[in-house]
């Protein structure tokens, strides 16, 4: 029997999605990407799949599989219980399945979103270039929707990989409270100087918590609404082109960090997530507590290469 | 032309503060110039009403060097590029396609053919593509016609429908929620994700709806 997924059961969301569909932001197209791309990248690398595979990415409990013949598999991204058959399956490491077996996913211990792969190719179409789903517009991914009960995956060329790891001293902190590093944004100063000293609050020690209204467009924060200057355009600036990981600020003062799935926005924009912290945004969920913390040009650039030179050891842990 | 950075991986190129078909020329010829130098590095671009956002893999280059690159083909991207593509756009206006007509009537003071002549008569320009893939934020629309968005967006808009909001008009790519007032709907498929060149317009086309 030809190696393939079945879905029993889809946990709260799950999504076929792989690092991106850049180059079509000019007519609309966003990038959905992983949120968390460093989850999906040492997924692969566990895997021995190329940097551009997909996986499923899900929130949730309960996401359950059944395996039609012998595969290889991992699950990244946020740390759960999951059991092969009922016996554990240890985080960030590849394990064996074998044909007729059922993968459960009964908690998740840290983080939210995790990322569930196999090694050989999910036989799924590429859509602009890219296998991501995007929900919104419904194309891409498996059928440009969410996996539901019953879905079936082929996964050819399926290989058996040797045993791989990353070790529990290399698996990311995925925990609450989030600490945001940010760059300002372009209309920083449209804010009142009380409004950012209160937002970069790491000193001050307030913060922001994750609303339940967040989703795969933005993650919306609850907390004290920040205030625009006299003769600031409270109202929004001219569309323009967006960042992920963009603070922006509605007229009502609530922030919202936007994620991969826009291209234009038209609200003041605060501040910019580093792209050290970006795979982060990916963990934040409802209730969460947040806090942001401003560094300038300089600061980010070191955050960055710091946070290259631990991916490079996390990479050479897999032995990639 | 002002260039600002904008995170760590994003570079505006800045040509005015105010909408206007002059600012958008300048933004247009930029856009075009930039796809045609692809230069390495750069992931996406982003042109709008007053900005052309270009993104860039900041691990294959720098704001620093894409900015003195930019600086040095400055006259290069202010050469006017060829006239742009005007497409006709059937719409049926009113009834079960246009459910804000009334209120669009009652607000402008116009009757319902006065407001369809009006929509029709004004060859729009595509002042940028985004919100949704293959949304046209076009403009700029006759000040009779100007309506404020919805108190509260509607939840579905139909694909297909054709709305107003303050000085702007589009159209919706697919069913999606929405705040602009809808007052017709067009048959035409405005995006298809299966095959180039994907979307039907492109920042800069001209639009001309036709009453059906």
């Amino acid at each position: 029997m030809a190696a393939a997924i079945e879905v029993v059961h889809p946990g709260w969301l799950s999504l076929v999605v792989d690092a991106g569909r850049p180059g079509h932001a000019d007519i609309g197209v966003p990038r959905s990407s992983a949120l968390d791309g460093l989850g999906l990248a040492a997924l692969n690398r566990l895997l021995e799949n190329s940097d551009d595979a997909p996986a499923i990415e899900v929130f949730g409990t309960n996401f359950s599989i059944a395996f039609s013949a012998d595969t290889t598999a991992a699950i990244t991204g946020a740390r759960v219980s999951a059991f092969l058959d009922g016996a554990a399956v240890e985080p960030w490491a590849t394990f064996r399945a074998k044909g007729g077996s059922l993968l459960r996913v009964a908690g998740v211990a840290g983080g939210f979103r995790y990322y569930v792969g196999f090694a050989g190719s999910m036989e799924l179409p590429r859509i602009m270039g890219s296998f991501s789903t995007n929900l919104e517009c419904m194309f891409g991914g498996f059928k440009g929707r969410p996996l539901i009960k019953g879905d079936r995956i082929g996964i050819a060329e399926g290989r058996r990989v040797d045993r791989k790891a990353v070790p529990e001293s290399h698996i990311p902190d995925m925990s609450p409270p989030h600490v945001l590093r940010i760059l300002d944004g372009p209309e920083k100063d449209w804010l009142t100087g009380d409004s950012l000293d209160k937002f970069c609050n790491i000193e001050k020690n307030l913060w922001y918590s994750v609303s339940a209204k967040s989703n795969r467009t933005g993650i919306r924060l609850e907390g004290e609404p920040m205030a625009f200057r006299e003769g600031a355009a409270a109202g929004g600036i001219v569309s323009e082109g967006m960042l992920p990981g963009t603070v922006q600020v509605p007229p009502d003062g609530r922030p919202i960090i936007v994620l991969f799935e826009r291209t234009m926005g038209g609200y003041a924009r605060a501040g910019v997530v580093t792209s050290a912290d970006l795979d982060r945004l990916a963990h934040l969920k409802p209730k969460d507590r947040v806090l942001f913390d401003r560094v300038t040009p300089d600061e980010a650039l070191r955050l960055n290469t710091a946070r290259r030179g631990y991916i490079s050891s996390l990479y050479k842990t897999i032995g990639g | 032309m002002e260039i600002l950075p904008y995170g760590e991986n994003g570079l505006r190129l800045v040509f005015g503060k105010e909408v206007s078909l002059t600012v958008h020329e300048q933004v247009r010829n930029a856009y075009l110039s930039l796809k045609a130098l692809s230069l390495p590095g750069v992931a996406d671009i982003i042109p709008s009403f007053t900005t052309c956002l270009v993104v860039f893999d900041g691990t294959r280059t720098t704001f620093g060097a894409l900015a003195g690159l930019l600086r040095e083909k400055q006259e290069e991207m202010a050469a006017e590029w060829k006239a742009p593509r005007l497409h006709e756009v059937p719409v049926s206006y009113g009834r079960e396609y246009g459910p804000d007509m009334d209120s669009v009537c009652a607000y402008s003071g116009l009757t319902e053919e006065e407001v369809v002549e009006c929509h029709t008569s004004v060859v729009y320009t595509v002042f940028a593509v985004g919100f949704l893939p293959g949304f046209p934020y076009l403009g700029p629309l006759d000040k009779k016609l100007f309506m404020p968005r919805l108190d509260t967006p509607r939840v579905k808009v139909p694909k297909g429908s054709v709305g107003i909001a303050q000085l702007q008009t589009g159209v919706y790519p697919f069913d999606s929620p929405g705040g602009w007032r809808i007052i017709g709907k067009t048959r035409l498929r405005l995006f298809g994700a299966e095959r180039p060149p994907y979307s039907l317009f492109v920042m800069g086309d001209k639009v001309r709806f036709v009453s059906v």
